[in-house]
């Protein structure tokens, strides 16, 4: 019983790093209707930032405050001048632009600040608490906590605030947006900041996990998009659960699956992907698209 | 519009599958082949210098032990340089330059990078990684190029029969597995070792050793043997089960950094706490034990065949002033190293001298041969019980090591367990 209880609830914590990305990846889909292949870099990025900041003295919090603040102002001046003059063409186009800039992202982190890897120190104490017959890290519970705000403060945005509707709106169609007194330039900033603003939380979240490096992100962006794809582009709530599924079911598959073990983990993802896709196109959670002919 | 939602959809699906397929592939080495290229004469040499080529890591995530490999070669030739050159056993002094290139862990850019040096440079090696060493290795056969003083414990390039062209540096795998389990063998009390192992050539090496180490002993009980990918982002679910074994002892065959320290974290917070054995190349007590919180544990044991620069013990030691100024002025290199790597190749560069002094003509040929009549060479940085010796087929330049035992700051030599 322990031994199910600490594996599921150390599923949950991992899922909850998957979770962090994938929501930004949401966020920027849901107001560009784009995917964000350098969210993981710009996340580390933002962390670097309250890393070096700490390293001058400030407090954990405060830079991570500025960090945050710091991201969003980085978010928005890479959509506008950068990803703004591929937003209207070939959705592959601007992809591949994307994972250009998680590359470069990368090259200057590791310029600026070395590949040695940084300690970066948490927000959440390591002490554990007793569950179950399983001991939870505080910094466990506090990572699923923030994913849980953030998770619902984002699902308030979209479904509750004229500034999620005009989101959305901006999104879905800009040019009728624009065509409705929608100021659509500004509105891509916002989504863009507002997403890297997530990959800063998501960033300081993880960094004690992972240890600061340049390449911190990249296993854990493949897991966000398999969260994403798997939850629906459009539900940062799907995302969520498809991100504490994915990290759950992977620990249980590999110790009491067999012929999964911990070789084949990996596919975990792989499979609920293609399951659900098959079954469910637009994801577990994601709206279904209708075309009106 | 909707149709573009669509795509975009339908273009990540894509993108994530290829991208967990990359993943997945990232763990395997590849062999390559050859161009058959014979080169006869031997560049890289005049009457004044020799440059020595490296490919190594400077990005992506094996960038930092990476980087350590060139910076250590560059301190000592620099400082050699500096001091008037190198004196060859055909009696003229060269000064060693150093081309090194890039392959951030990646098996392809190694081969590319090999191709882009093997007619500038008179030799390759000292990079470390064994799947982009594998990768260049046969195109190195065939050109009849040194590869020499490699990083990497893979046996493949110890052996004569196989790597004609080659040299492993480092102990092998198994070199140091073994070590640990004759340790634990030795002990005379009973043990229980659970065993966690990545799951490749570099795991499978060390647990083999280990087994060699305990064969025969009666004290020894493996409760479980578990393995991790190199890609994964976490080995909880490993601990949980380890954990639940009540081993009192913990043989973990890890190469990736972060994953050692959050397993030394995990393993705090299930209350689990035997006594650790770390590969070398993953035990620095800056980088990792000490984030690791590694006090917490009865003992943290390594191996080791260099100096432990970072401690305090050695502040005073001769040997490691002369290499942290070199480091500085030579390497470029600010920081005291967190990585034994910048170590290694500052032996390698002393091992490499050896050579030089008994080479009587400047070919590749008589190199390899002068290379491989090292015996019992003490290079500085060297613990006392280890040395350098080519001499033996089937091992690399150094196949001695000493267990160590963590004392919360560097490590003291052990004779034995407990």
């Amino acid at each position: 019983m322990g031994t199910f209880v600490q594996l599921f609830v150390d599923g949950l914590s991992t899922g909850s790093i998957y979770a962090a990305l994938a929501l930004a990846l949401v966020l920027v889909n849901q107001s560009t209707g784009m995917v964000n292949f350098a969210q993981g870099g710009m996340a580390v990025l933002s962390a670097y930032i309250a890393w070096w900041l700490t390293t001058l003295g400030v407090p954990l919090i405060v830079a991570i405050l500025i960090s945050v603040a710091a991201s969003f102002v980085m978010g928005a001046l890479i959509e506008r001048y950068l990803m703004r003059r591929f937003e209207r063409g070939d959705p592959d186009t601007a992809i591949v632009v994307t994972i250009g800039l998680l590359t470069l992202i990368t090259g200057l982190c590791g310029w600026l600040w070395t590949y040695n890897n940084k300690q970066f120190a948490s927000l959440f104490s390591l002490d554990t608490v007793p569950f179950l017959g399983a001991s939870i890290s505080l910094r466990s519970i506090g990572t699923f906590a923030v994913i849980l705000v953030m998770m619902l403060l984002l699902q308030a945005l979209f479904l509750g605030t004229k500034l999620g509707l005009a989101l959305r709106a901006v999104a879905i169609n800009p040019q009728s947006a624009a065509f409705s007194g929608l100021p659509v330039g500004r509105l891509l900033m916002i989504g863009w900041g507002l997403a890297a603003v997530l990959g800063a939380v998501a960033g300081a979240l993880v960094a004690p996990q992972l240890t600061l490096t340049p390449g911190m992100m990249d296993n854990a962006l493949v897991y966000a998009l398999a969260a994403v794809i798997l939850g629906g582009l459009s539900s940062p709530f799907g995302v969520v659960i498809a991100a504490w599924l994915i990290g759950v079911l992977e620990n249980l598959a590999a110790v009491y699956v067999p012929f999964i073990g911990y070789d084949l983990k990996v596919a975990v993802p792989f499979i609920l992907i293609f399951v659900v896709l098959v079954v469910r196109p637009q994801g577990l959670f994601g709206r279904k698209s209708v075309v009106r002919v | 519009m909707r149709r573009t939602a669509r795509n975009t959809l339908g273009a990540v699906a894509v993108a994530s599958v290829v991208a967990l397929a990359l993943a997945g592939c990232a763990r395997g080495g590849g062999g390559d082949n050859g161009d058959g290229n014979t080169a006869t004469a031997s560049p890289g040499i005049t009457d004044t210098t020799l440059t020595i080529g490296i490919t190594t890591p400077l990005s992506g995530a094996t960038a930092g032990p990476g980087t350590c490999t060139v910076a250590g070669a560059k301190a000592y030739f620099g400082a050699k340089n500096a001091a008037g050159g190198i004196k060859f056993g055909d009696g003229k002094t060269r000064e060693i330059k150093i081309d090194a290139l890039d392959d951030g862990y990646d098996p392809q850019k190694a081969k590319a990078n090999y191709d882009q040096l093997k007619d500038k440079v008179f030799a390759m090696g000292i990079g470390l990684g064994t799947p982009t060493n594998r990768a260049w290795r046969e195109a190195a056969i065939a050109d009849k190029v040194p590869q020499v003083l490699v990083e990497t414990g893979d046996p493949i390039f110890s052996n004569k029969a196989d790597s004609p062209w080659q040299l492993g540096f480092v102990p092998t795998y198994m070199n140091e597995g073994e070590a640990f389990g004759k340790l634990l063998a030795a002990s005379g009390a009973n043990h229980k070792v659970a065993v966690l192992s990545q799951n490749d050539d570099y795991g499978e090496g060390y647990v083999e050793g280990f087994k060699k180490g305990i064969e025969g002993a009666s004290n020894i009980t493996i409760t479980k043997e578990l393995t991790y990918e190199a890609t994964d982002t976490s080995v909880d679910a490993q601990l949980t089960e380890l954990a639940a074994t009540d081993a009192d002892v913990f043989f973990n065959a890890m190469s990736i950094t972060p994953l050692v320290i959050s397993a030394l974290q995990k393993a705090q917070q299930l209350n689990w706490k035997p006594s650790w054995f770390l590969p070398s190349n993953t035990s620095s007590p800056k980088a990792i034990l000490e984030p690791g919180k590694a006090t917490a544990f009865p003992g943290i044991y390594s191996v080791a065949f260099s100096k432990a620069v970072a401690s305090p013990a050695y502040a005073d030691d001769e040997d490691v002033k002369t290499f942290l100024s070199d480091l500085k002025q030579y390497g470029d290199y600010q920081d005291v190293p967190a990585f034994p790597h910048c170590l290694w190749s500052y032996i390698s560069g002393a091992t490499l001298e050896q050579a030089f002094g008994k080479m009587t003509e400047p070919t590749r040929a008589n190199f390899m041969e002068a290379l491989r009549s090292i015996s019992d060479f003490t290079a500085p940085l060297m613990l006392e019980g280890t040395s350098v010796n080519t001499t033996e087929d089937g091992q690399p330049a150094v196949s001695s090591v000493v267990v160590q035992k963590y004392n919360g700051k560097g490590y003291d030599t052990v004779q034995s367990f407990g």
